[in-house]
This record gives structure tokens, C-alpha cells and sequence, in this order.
């Protein structure tokens, strides 16, 4: 198709354009059967089989990512579950941790009030027996001075007798129960 | 202003200029030129004389195109690959139209595996031709151009479709082929029978069963007509537009005013024209394929 064509002879009438030409009929029969043929051995087979082969390898990848999103959510909730039992251990040895300590302190604190008692106790007992030991001794310096004052007033030595009586007496007359607290001995 | 709106505005003002510049030239008159012959352009000569079979351009646009279609596919079809690259996604969805669009949504899924070689060639041949048909080759034999001492032959448009000899043929083995499967399906009477729609009696028998028979050879001629006739106009306004309209009136002015329609005409023919009726013509024959195997 030519802009320069402008001098070619009018050969013909527009007829040709619609007649049948029995060479290109054949030639394209021909050229169109063996391009077919080619295509349908050589062509055809290769790309359908790759777009099947993407098209099951997709749902392959499909399958196989279901597949492992499954066994995340499973992990998943195993997890959750672990992490439960965890909590509830942990919950359950702080509890106990708690309790012991309680328990501990509670002994210790009972400890302390025993501890504390039997001090109280011998310290009382001490001071029972220093009291009785200072009463016992005030007696005896009583018994000596009455004895003494005794002797002193009446200028004459006196018998074992006179003396446990006087002391007795002297004795006798004193309140050693106020010294000691309660009142006791 | 925009890139854009200046590259527009210059293209503009180039056009503007070249009219006026060739009616400065050239002047608003016209000398009808009787010579040339549009048709002409579409003449076959033969270059190589070997009786009926002779080697013309026809045969060497639909060799180019048997060549491309094969070797393209084949080609393509070695090196697919899991993760395709964009050629191979292309020819992966033209595929998947040959074969899920064209065939297997026009006929039953047996009947669609044994036709999908012949209807998917069948689509990509045209296609091709079509395609091809709007490469400019150095085909024009009878005006050739001198180009360093060497002629060379003038670059045409042509296309094998543009030829009526090539659609009718392939039109024929749609048509031989669909009555074939018919009879096989059902038996020779039982083809012609299906041919008249059910609940057809007495009477109305006699005026649709002969339409139904006329239509059905209709077909033939319908497909040839529409591929034959739709390539051939292309070419023939793009020939129009670009020149061939100037050459005629003798009116140099009218080529450069009109070559923007024959640019777009030719954009319009190679993007959808080409692939649409080679779509429409593979389409047709599924359709044609499928309705001879199920009565209605």
C-alpha cells in the first residue's frame, strides 16, 4: 500500500478482490494444517500441562498452607493451654509459698510467745528463789541480832533452846509474806 | 503547562504547519488522477510461476503467519515456567481464552478436547494473519524505489485475511467440519431434522425448514465475508487516509490533512479489530461445532 503508487496502469476492475483463488486456497489448507499439526504435538500439550501443573501446585500451596494454619491454631491453643496450667501453677506455688510463709510466721510468732514465756518463767523462778534466799538470809541475820540484842540485854550467854525460841518468837512477829510478791512463803 | 500539554500543543502545531505549507506549495487545486487503482494495491502478482500453486504475496503473508504462529508457540512452550515472565503470561491467558472461552464454553467437555487443537490454530492463525497484516513489508513488486542503486520493492500493507480466497477456506473446514460432527452426533437425519427448531409443524415446516437449510449454509458465507470484508476495509481506509485519497483527487494538501484518521484507524485496526475477529471467527466456529452435536 503506496503513497507513490500513483502511476500504476488501472489494470483491472475490483472483481479479483472477491474471486476465489484456488492456489491460496490450497497453500492456506496446507500452511494452516501443518501449523496445527505442529501446535497440536508440540504447542498445545507443553502449556496446558504447565498451566495445570501451576494450577495443582497452587492448590497444593493452598491445601498445604490450610494445612499449616491448622497446626498453628492447634500449637496455638496448646499453648493457651499451657500457659493456663503455667499460670495455674505458678498461682498455685505462690499460694503454697504464702501458706508456708503464714504457717512459718504463725510458728515462729507461737515460738516467740513460748520463748518468751519461759523467760518470763525462769525469771520469775530466779527471782522466787532470790527472794526466798534474801528472806532465808534476813531471817538468819534476825536470829543472830535477836539473839545478839538478846544476849547484849540480858548479859548472859544463852542456850540453844533459848535461842530457837527467841528466834521463833522474833520471827514469829515479822510478816515475811509481804516480801515476797504474791504473798506466798 | 504540563509535559504533556506542550508534546500536544507541538504535534498540533506541526499539523497546522504541514497544511498550510503544502497549500503553499501545492496550492488548493485538484487534477483528478484516473490512473490509480486502490484495488490495486491489493493485486496479487506472482513472483514465483508454479501453476496453481504459484507464490504471491498472499502465500508469503500466510507463510510468515503459519512461521510466527509456530515458532512463537513452540517457542513459548519450551520455557514455561512455574513463575512466568509477562510473555508467558500473555500466552497463558490467550490460551486459557482459546481454551476455556472458545471451546469448552460452546460445547461439551469430550467434544471440546478434540476440537481445542483445530479452533485454538484456528484463532491464532488469523489472529497472526491479521497482525501481520499491518506490518509494512516490502511487498509491492510492481512500484519498487531506488535506495542506493538498489530497488527494493515499495512497503505495503497487506493481509492474507484481505484476501477472500484465505477466510472462505478455512470457512469451508468449519462448515465441513460442524456437518460432520452433526451426522456423526445424530445420524444424517437426525442432523437435518435438528436443523428446524422443535415445535415446527404442517405448514410452517415448509417456510422455516428451507430458511433453517439457507441459514445453515449461510454460515459459511457470513464467516468468510465477515473476517474477509472487516480486514479489507481496514486497509482500505488506512490506504484511504494515508494518502491513497490525495493520490486520487491529484490534491497533495488532502494527505497530510487526513494521515491523523489513517493514524488512528490503524492504531483501532491493530489493537482490537485484528484480535476481535479472529475471536469472532474462532468463537463462531465453537458455536457452530457445538449447536450441530445438541438438537434445540
Amino acid at each position: 500500500m503506496t503513497v507513490t503508487a500513483a502511476l500504476t496502469p488501472a489494470a483491472s476492475s475490483g472483481s479479483f478482490l472477491i474471486t476465489p483463488n484456488v492456489g491460496i486456497m490450497i497453500w492456506t489448507l496446507v500452511l494452516f494444517g501443518v501449523s496445527m499439526y505442529i501446535l497440536w504435538r508440540l504447542a498445545f500439550p507443553r502449556i496446558s500441562e504447565a498451566l495445570d501443573r501451576r494450577q495443582k501446585a497452587i492448590e497444593e500451596s493452598i491445601d498445604a498452607a490450610e494445612r499449616t494454619r491448622h497446626e498453628a491454631d492447634e500449637l496455638l491453643s496448646e499453648y493457651r493451654e499451657r500457659l493456663g496450667e503455667a499460670r495455674g501453677q505458678a498461682q498455685e506455688i505462690i499460694d503454697r509459698a504464702r501458706r508456708a510463709a503464714e504457717t512459718h510466721e504463725r510458728n515462729a510468732q507461737a515460738e516467740a510467745v513460748t520463748r518468751r514465756e519461759q523467760l518470763m518463767e525462769q525469771t520469775r523462778r530466779d527471782i522466787e528463789s532470790e527472794t526466798r534466799r534474801a528472806i532465808e538470809e534476813i531471817r538468819r541475820e534476825v536470829a543472830d541480832l535477836t539473839v545478839m540484842a538478846t544476849e547484849k540485854v540480858t548479859r548472859k550467854t544463852l542456850t540453844t533452846e533459848d535461842q530457837q525460841r527467841l528466834v521463833e518468837e522474833a520471827l514469829g512477829e515479822l510478816d515475811f509474806a509481804a516480801l515476797t510478791p504474791g504473798g506466798e512463803s | 503547562m504540563s509535559t504533556t500539554r506542550k508534546v500536544l500543543l507541538g504535534i498540533a502545531g506541526f499539523y497546522v504547519f504541514g497544511v498550510v505549507l503544502l497549500l503553499v506549495i501545492y496550492g488548493f487545486s485538484s487534477h483528478k488522477n484516473n490512473e490509480f487503482q486502490i484495488q490495486n494495491e491489493f493485486k496479487l502478482v506472482n513472483w514465483v510461476s508454479l501453476g496453481v500453486l504459484s507464490i504471491n504475496r498472499a502465500v508469503l503473508y500466510l507463510f510468515l503467519a503459519a512461521v510466527l504462529t509456530v515458532v512463537t508457540m513452540v517457542y513459548i512452550s519450551r520455557r514455561m515456567q512455574a513463575r512466568p515472565n509477562r510473555v508467558q503470561t500473555a500466552v497463558e491467558v490467550i490460551f486459557s481464552l482459546m481454551r476455556d472461552n472458545i471451546t469448552r464454553g460452546n460445547m461439551p467437555d469430550a467434544m471440546a478436547r478434540k476440537w481445542f487443537p483445530f479452533l485454538g490454530s484456528l484463532f491464532l492463525f488469523i489472529w497472526y494473519s491479521n497482525l501481520i497484516g499491518y506490518i509494512p513489508l516490502p511487498t509491492n513488486t510492481e512500484e519498487k524505489f531506488n535506495l542506493f542503486g538498489v530497488h527494493i520493492p515499495s512497503f505495503a500493507l497487506y493481509a492474507a485475511t484481505a484476501n477472500i480466497s484465505v477466510p472462505l477456506v478455512l470457512a469451508l473446514v468449519v462448515f465441513v467440519s460442524f456437518i460432520w460432527e452433526g451426522i456423526r452426533a445424530q445420524g444424517p437425519i437426525g442432523y437435518v431434522k435438528s436443523l428446524v427448531p422443535r415445535g415446527v409443524h404442517g405448514p410452517m415446516l415448509l417456510l422455516i425448514g428451507p430458511l433453517e437449510v439457507i441459514s445453515t449454509f449461510m454460515r459459511l458465507i457470513s464467516l468468510t465475508v465477515r473476517l474477509f470484508a472487516n480486514i479489507l476495509a481496514g486497509h482500505l481506509i488506512i490506504l484511504f487516509m494515508s494518502g491513497g485519497l490525495a493520490v486520487i483527487l491529484g490534491l497533495q494538501v488532502l494527505g497530510w490533512f487526513t494521515l491523523p484518521a489513517g493514524i488512528l484507524v490503524y492504531l483501532f485496526e491493530l489493537g482490537l479489530v485484528a484480535t476481535l475477529q479472529a475471536f469472532i471467527f474462532a468463537t463462531l466456529s465453537a458455536i457452530y461445532l457445538g449447536g450441530s452435536v445438541t438438537t434445540h
